[in-house]
């Protein structure tokens, strides 16, 4: 667990509640992301990870709680405020959610288009560099439909980079991408965070990419609806006493399954 | 210093924010003067971003200062490394290359190639579907009733209330408007006439058909389109089962029966239309039905009806066709259903034309 007493977090998640109607899907959860780390949200299918991002970048409204970046709750924040707020991150999705009628350097370029006052050959320059950065410079003019799964998620990566966010979100970066582009993708995280600080915000259940760059992770479960574990993922696979933890690093099936599967 | 060189120093942070504005200061500071030599100190820039270094970057490369590049000192050591990652001039010039446009015999080929292509695509589709259908034909267990009827009821009894407004509407326009011409032949009891004919051999077909192919044609080619997307198709076939007789049939079918249906419906909302405007001017219900029943024979109303099941056919068909053939893309399935709509409505019309030929040639 962290201590208060640690230098002031770059998002703070309190006391947070998310649900769909009726139905909760995790209840209160508290933790800290601190500036310049690597920060994985893990959890099994159905867990409600991706709900949890999805209200950490205020697309869906939580139930109750506060997500503050900065000490601004996105939850409430309005207007410019709000706007300030989105240029301070970027998003990857899981399936890279490029615009389909534009080419990559297009779908980079978009938010420097609209947020910035550079000409049109520097935005393209630093459109092109991004590309660059995730390995795509050569399939710059190429339209998304063109590309595999896994170019179109570092795709989405330099489009979330083009404004230099201090903060990334990225949904299930090495879902469905061979061992190698995901290697280079856990490469290319843990470089940019070194190399410029920037703090990344991942859900994920790829143990080996947990390994490869998370600083710290939390767990959350979707059984019991909340936050099961905290801290660095050696540590929680070394030292947890929680069952679930322990299967999900050991790769274990889930006792219950295998008595009726077995 | 040597003549003619010049030493930029930059200070502060140089980034998304600020990019914009240096980059002003830097172009007002170097307008109208040439240098041999231009050092850059960079030493202290305390922060930047990809921004901010494109400004460096164009420095670097002399944009600024047209041949002369200049030359860097004291950049942060993880900004070098930014700096470096972008690409070089060349390679960025050539992503710039585009393809030559092709000479026109070129695309006419293509296009005409592409359109015998389609024909056989189309043929090849027909065949399907006569083979489905014959299939269903000897083992009508392999129908699908469940999904035939819910095709039905989207595609049939759903459309009441838009069929009903429009052909009621499409009544009383043409009462309205013929019963000025024909009031000065003292002629108005033949708008029962007109729009019993009218109604029954052209409008009713052609308005249903025409809502039809907008409710039901596009939604056909939406569906299947976004089944082929998500490899639902592919699906099917993988599992033995043909998605000509597991989904086209049942929507082929279900535009068949409905048709012909709404069709009649639509004819009865006109004529009665029709009706409430002769009413109006006051003509009894008596004589209204005897100049309609006058009018209308038996061989008017099946003319219709067997008019409304080929637009019927023609345009699920259609629907589905696009919809099977949908290409990949993010605006694939509504090109579907753009071009399923399109060439619905106009097929309708030229059957239309096709039939009225045949009628007066045998008198119909």
């Amino acid at each position: 667990m962290i201590s208060p007493a640690e230098k002031p977090p770059i998002i703070a998640v309190e006391h947070l509640t998310i649900g769909y109607g009726e139905r909760v899907v995790q209840r209160d959860l508290n933790f800290h992301v601190q500036r310049g780390e690597v920060f994985v949200i893990l959890g099994g299918s159905g867990s409600g990870k991706s709900s949890l991002l999805k209200c950490m970048i205020g697309l869906v409204a939580p139930v109750a709680g506060k997500i503050l970046f900065d000490g601004v709750d996105i939850v409430t924040a309005e207007g410019a405020e709000r706007l300030k707020l989105l240029n301070k991150f970027g998003v990857m999705y899981q399936s890279g959610a490029l615009f389909g009628s534009m080419t990559l350097v297009e779908n980079a370029r978009l938010p420097l288009d609209e947020f910035t006052r550079l000409d049109l050959h520097e935005r393209e320059l630093v459109a092109l560099t991004k590309l660059n950065q995730v390995g795509l410079f050569e399939a710059a003019r190429r339209m998304p439909s063109e590309l595999s799964g896994g170019m179109q998620k570092r795709a989405g990566i330099a489009r979330a980079m083009a404004l230099d966010p201090a903060i990334l979100f990225l949904d299930e970066p090495s879902a469905g991408l061979d061992p190698i582009t995901s290697a280079g993708l856990d490469r290319l995280i843990r470089g940019l965070s070194r190399d410029f600080g920037i703090t990344f915000v991942v859900v994920t259940h790829e143990l080996q990419s947990i390994f490869a760059i998370a600083d710290r992770c939390i767990m959350v479960d979707g059984e019991r609806k909340t936050l099961i574990a905290e801290g660095k993922p050696a540590e929680l696979r070394d030292h947890s006493e929680d069952p679930v933890v322990r299967q999900f690093f050991r790769r274990e099936a889930d006792p219950e399954q295998e008595r009726k599967t077995g | 210093m040597a003549p003619g060189s010049a030493i930029l120093a930059l200070s502060g942070p140089l980034d998304v924010q600020t990019a914009a504005s240096t980059r002003r200061e830097i172009s007002t500071q170097l307008a109208g003067k040439s240098f041999q030599a231009v050092e850059v100190d960079a030493s202290r820039i305390q922060h930047g971003d990809a921004s901010g270094m494109v400004i460096l970057y164009e420095l670097l490369h002399g944009r600024f200062t047209p041949g002369v590049q200049a030359t860097l000192r004291g950049l942060r050591p993880e900004l070098e490394k930014l700096l470096a990652a972008f690409p070089k001039p060349e390679a960025v010039e050539a992503t710039e290359r585009r393809a030559a446009p092709k000479p026109i015999a070129v695309e006419v080929g293509v296009a005409t190639i592409g359109l015998g292509r389609d024909f056989l695509e189309v043929v090849a589709f027909l065949g399907r579907l006569s083979i489905a259908l014959a299939a269903v034909i000897r083992r009508p267990r392999k129908l699908r009733v469940s999904e035939l009827a819910r095709v039905f009821e989207k595609a049939g009894a759903n459309a009441l209330f838009i069929v009903s407004l429009i052909s009621l509407l499409t009544g009383l326009i043409i009462a309205f408007e013929a019963a000025q011409p024909l009031k000065q032949f003292g002629a108005q009891i033949y708008i029962a006439n007109m729009i019993g004919l009218v109604m029954v051999r052209e409008l009713g077909p052609i308005m249903t058909a025409i809502v039809f192919a907008g409710r039901s044609g596009s939604a056909f080619a939406a569906e299947l389109g976004t089944m082929k997307v998500n490899e639902e198709l592919d699906a099917l076939k993988t599992m033995g089962l043909d998605p000509t007789r597991f989904l086209v049939v049942q929507r082929v079918l279900a535009g068949t029966f409905a048709m012909p249906l709404l069709t009649a419906y639509s004819m009865a909302m006109g004529i009665l239309g029709g009706v409430i405007v002769t009413k109006l001017m006051g003509f009894p219900l008596s004589l209204i039905w005897r100049q309609l029943t006058a009018a209308l024979g038996l061989k008017d109303i099946v003319f219709g009806i067997v008019k409304a099941v080929v637009f019927g056919t023609v345009v699920s068909g259609l629907g589905c066709y696009h919809g099977v053939h949908t290409r990949q893309g993010p605006s694939a399935v509504g090109d579907s259903a753009t071009r399923a709509v399109v060439s619905g409505i106009l097929l309708i019309i030229v059957i239309d034309a096709i039939f009225s030929v045949f009628a007066f040639a045998l008198d119909i």
